[in-house]
């Protein structure tokens, strides 16, 4: 693509996803869930296709972010044992008050993840391979177990976050921009980084660390400001999850290992891991499969998404995007002299 | 290969066009027929008790429509009902709530099974300001969040076992020893209902003095509680008092069968979704169930009966015995029944006033909501089971025979 014709395409993209809520009002909260997906793949593609790190843990950071948020707020503005208590009733927040203390707590949330994520990379980041990804799976786990066993949080009570003031309008549209917002933020930076010198690295470091490391890279320095850029924007959209979702149950939603920490894997290598667009592809043909699913096939959803796997792992290795380049180089801007290879085959 | 891979390809494409252009929305009380909307638990590990509830809302609907419907503002509807599977998780829920609202245009909602799920409807309903009568969330974090449009027919779950600790403190005085003496054992799953019991347990304990010597959480993904067990049958506890669902009923009564645990006092929940009685014989015997309802209890209705006639239609239709997660959930859309023939019309805001005023007596209890939207009317049950039935025993207004305290130890049984 030329210059021009891909900041049109940008623009085309930028506008329809402007107006979606607006063409498709019933479908703004699916919506919203569309732009955390994406956020969920790219924030995945940093470590699993970029970096060659395939995290498990990642779904950590956005509880962190959730639990910090729904903390903030209920501290701000409630007495913690008037919200906790049998009898006490908690009246409702301000409109002011509600976004103030959402996006405050979204703010402390983000940061927190990548405090956790930097001291936790430290930890683990030198862990390679399998090693990795197991530990991480671990991280999940004693995470979900650790929230639900913390009474100031709800343990396994959960927490609920404060009713969506009605004077805010819509919450799907409010919620539909605030995680647009960030899933393009997360696009942008990313793109930034990929196309930087950061990203040679950490491209290097999933081709041969050594060989990086032996170039003079600090690898693990790479690897820690990766992850807590992953960690970053988890954190923050976690913290706008919790109130969209409004319940927070520490293993179902906030650090859902299966659901959530599954799909982002999944919808990165669904799209083609280690491109750009590959993760947001992939989280759109994720996300409205599964919700055509759990519509047109009740009862058996889950087979169905299954077989979509073993469809994308078996038929689409590479992904959506590695499909696509395999089938249609030019399309990527890569030339095919057909002519003078099937003259070659001719003079054969 | 690259004619399948084409064809594929047009396959995911058409399926995104496809998921484009899904269907329009619809109003839907249309013509004669109100719909009920409701994501429940058809898989995951609410699954027995999701399908308990939908057989309660279906055969309330289906004797409804029998009996020719409801009859509003001069019109009669037929009843019908429109489920999503929530698959027991509760970011699920507030998904579907969303889309049976806004992609279905439901404008009365019945609850799902389970106080995650409900918990996590409620602020999504609040919201929407669409009402929900639901029979199967009795967590107290439901009711202090000042929500005005959910309403629940059951008693809230810190109220659960409150019973059993009142009829070990009769048992300690009958026997001249004082209540304060007694020493409790919790073991909780570590979920929004089981954690609501514990804290009720936790409030009573102190009220009579009495020490909780072991305060264990259990996990949601329950399949052992030995540790507990072993602790139990090393500090002799007067009360055992267990919570986890139908799986963790079930799991105390092998384990503690198995391990030959003697403890005076065994209390748990869903022992009759769990059926302990009719899996565990004379293993079961003597084991204290807190529940919603039981066919012994003297209400009635026009639509059903007695709560004995509920019982026998609910096995006459689905072939085993009612438990109570079904009777609450038929009790939900009597309900709506109810305050759809005093709203002044049928609009979302109508209805939830008229539930809001809210007097009757069902079957399964006297409904009556407080401005939290709890029923206040109906109290909690004791069961124990006695010769492989489920017996109440407390309150003293619905005993059918006196509670058998001390269990005999198992060198005597």
């Amino acid at each position: 693509m030329t210059r021009n014709r891909k900041y049109v395409f940008y623009g085309l993209i930028f506008v329809l996803a402007l107006a979606a809520p607006f063409l498709a009002p019933d479908y703004q909260t699916q919506l919203a869930f569309l732009w955390l997906m994406i956020l969920f793949a790219l924030t995945w593609d940093i470590m699993g296709g970029q970096m060659g790190y395939n995290s498990f843990g990642n779904v950590v950071f956005f509880g962190i972010g959730m639990y910090t948020t729904a903390v903030t707020q209920r501290n701000l503005y409630f007495e913690v044992e008037q919200y906790v208590s049998v009898s006490g009733l908690v009246d409702a927040v301000t409109p002011s008050q509600y976004v103030t203390g959402m996006f405050l707590g979204m703010g402390a949330g983000a940061i927190l993840a990548v405090f956790i994520a930097f001291i936790l990379g430290i930890g683990i980041l030198g862990l390679r391979g399998h090693y990795f990804a197991i530990c991480t799976l671990g991280l999940t786990i004693a995470a979900g177990e650790t929230a639900g066993g913390i009474d100031y949080i709800g343990g396994g009570s959960g927490m609920v976050a404060p009713v969506f003031p009605l004077a805010l309008g819509e919450k799907g549209i409010f919620f539909y921009y605030v995680l647009m917002t960030l899933a393009v933020m997360t696009f942008v930076v990313f793109q930034r980084l990929y196309s930087s010198q950061f990203g040679l690295a950490i491209n290097a470091i999933r081709d041969d660390e050594d060989k990086a490391e032996a170039m003079g890279l600090h690898t693990t320095r790479y690897k820690a400001v990766a992850w807590c850029a992953s960690a970053f924007f988890l954190g923050a959209a976690g913290g706008a999850t919790g109130n969209l979702v409004g319940f927070i149950d520490p293993l179902d939603v906030a650090f859902a290992g299966s659901t959530f920490g599954v799909w982002m894997v999944l919808m990165a290598i669904l799209g083609g891991k280690g491109t750009m667009w590959g993760p947001v592809i992939g989280a759109a043909v994720f996300h409205i499969t599964q919700e055509l699913f759990w519509t047109y096939l009740f009862g058996w959803q889950r087979v169905a998404l299954g077989a979509l796997i073993v469809i994308i792992v078996v038929f689409f290795p590479k992904g959506i995007m590695g499909f696509l380049h395999h089938h249609w180089p030019q399309l990527f801007g890569q030339t095919v002299d057909e002519a003078s290879s099937s003259e070659r085959e001719g003079k054969a | 290969m690259s004619k399948y891979s084409k064809f594929l390809s047009v396959l995911a494409c058409g399926a995104v066009v496809t998921s484009l252009a899904v269907g329009p929305t619809e109003a839907k009380v249309e013509g004669d027929t109100i719909t009920l909307g409701a994501p429940l638990s058809f898989t995951g590990k609410y699954a027995t008790a999701g399908k308990h509830t939908k057989n309660g809302y279906d055969l309330a609907i289906a004797k409804i429509n029998e009996a020719g419907g409801v009859k509003s503002g001069g019109k009669t509807y037929k009843l019908a009902v429109q489920y999503y599977d929530d698959e027991s998780t509760s970011a699920r829920t507030a998904q579907l709530v969303e889309r049976l609202v806004k992609q279905d245009g439901i404008q009365f909602l019945l609850g799902p099974y389970g106080s995650g799920p409900t918990a996590a409807m409620a602020p999504v309903v609040e919201q929407l300001q669409v009402p929900m009568v639901e029979g199967n969330g009795a967590s107290r974090s439901i009711f202090n969040k000042g929500y005005k449009y959910t309403f629940a027919v059951l008693s809230t779950s810190e109220q659960y076992l409150a019973e059993t600790l009142t009829l070990a403190a009769e048992w300690a005085k009958s026997n001249g020893r004082d209540p304060a003496s007694l020493t409790v054992a919790l073991a909780m799953e570590n979920d929004p209902f089981s954690q609501d019991i514990r804290a009720g347990l936790l409030d009573d304990a102190k009220k009579y003095g009495m020490k909780v010597i072991i305060d264990d959480k259990l996990p949601p993904e329950l399949n052992d509680m030995s540790a507990t067990l072993t602790k139990v049958k090393a500090l002799k506890p007067d009360i055992l008092a267990v919570s986890g669902h139908s799986k963790g009923a079930t799991l105390v009564i092998r384990q503690y069968s198995e391990m030959q645990v003697n403890v005076p006092i065994l209390s748990m929940t869903h022992c009759d979704s769990a059926d302990i009685a009719k899996n565990f014989g004379d293993k079961a015997e003597y084991a204290l169930c807190g529940a919603q309802w039981d066919p012994n209890m003297a209400y009635k209705d026009s639509l059903f009966g007695s709560a004995r006639d509920y019982a026998n239609t609910f096995k006459k239709t689905y072939d085993y015995d009612a438990p109570y997660q079904s009777a609450e959930s038929s009790a939900a859309v009597q309900v709506y029944v109810d305050a759809f023939q005093r709203a002044k019309s049928l609009s979302a805001k109508d209805v939830r006033d008229a539930l809001a005023d809210t007097k009757m007596q069902t079957f399964y209890g006297n409904i009556d909501f407080d401005e939290t939207g709890k029923n206040t009317a109906k109290p909690m049950v004791l069961l124990q089971v006695q010769g492989g039935k489920y017996i109440p025993v407390a309150p003293s207004k619905f005993a059918a025979a006196k509670a058998i305290i001390p269990i005999p130890t198992w060198d005597k049984r």
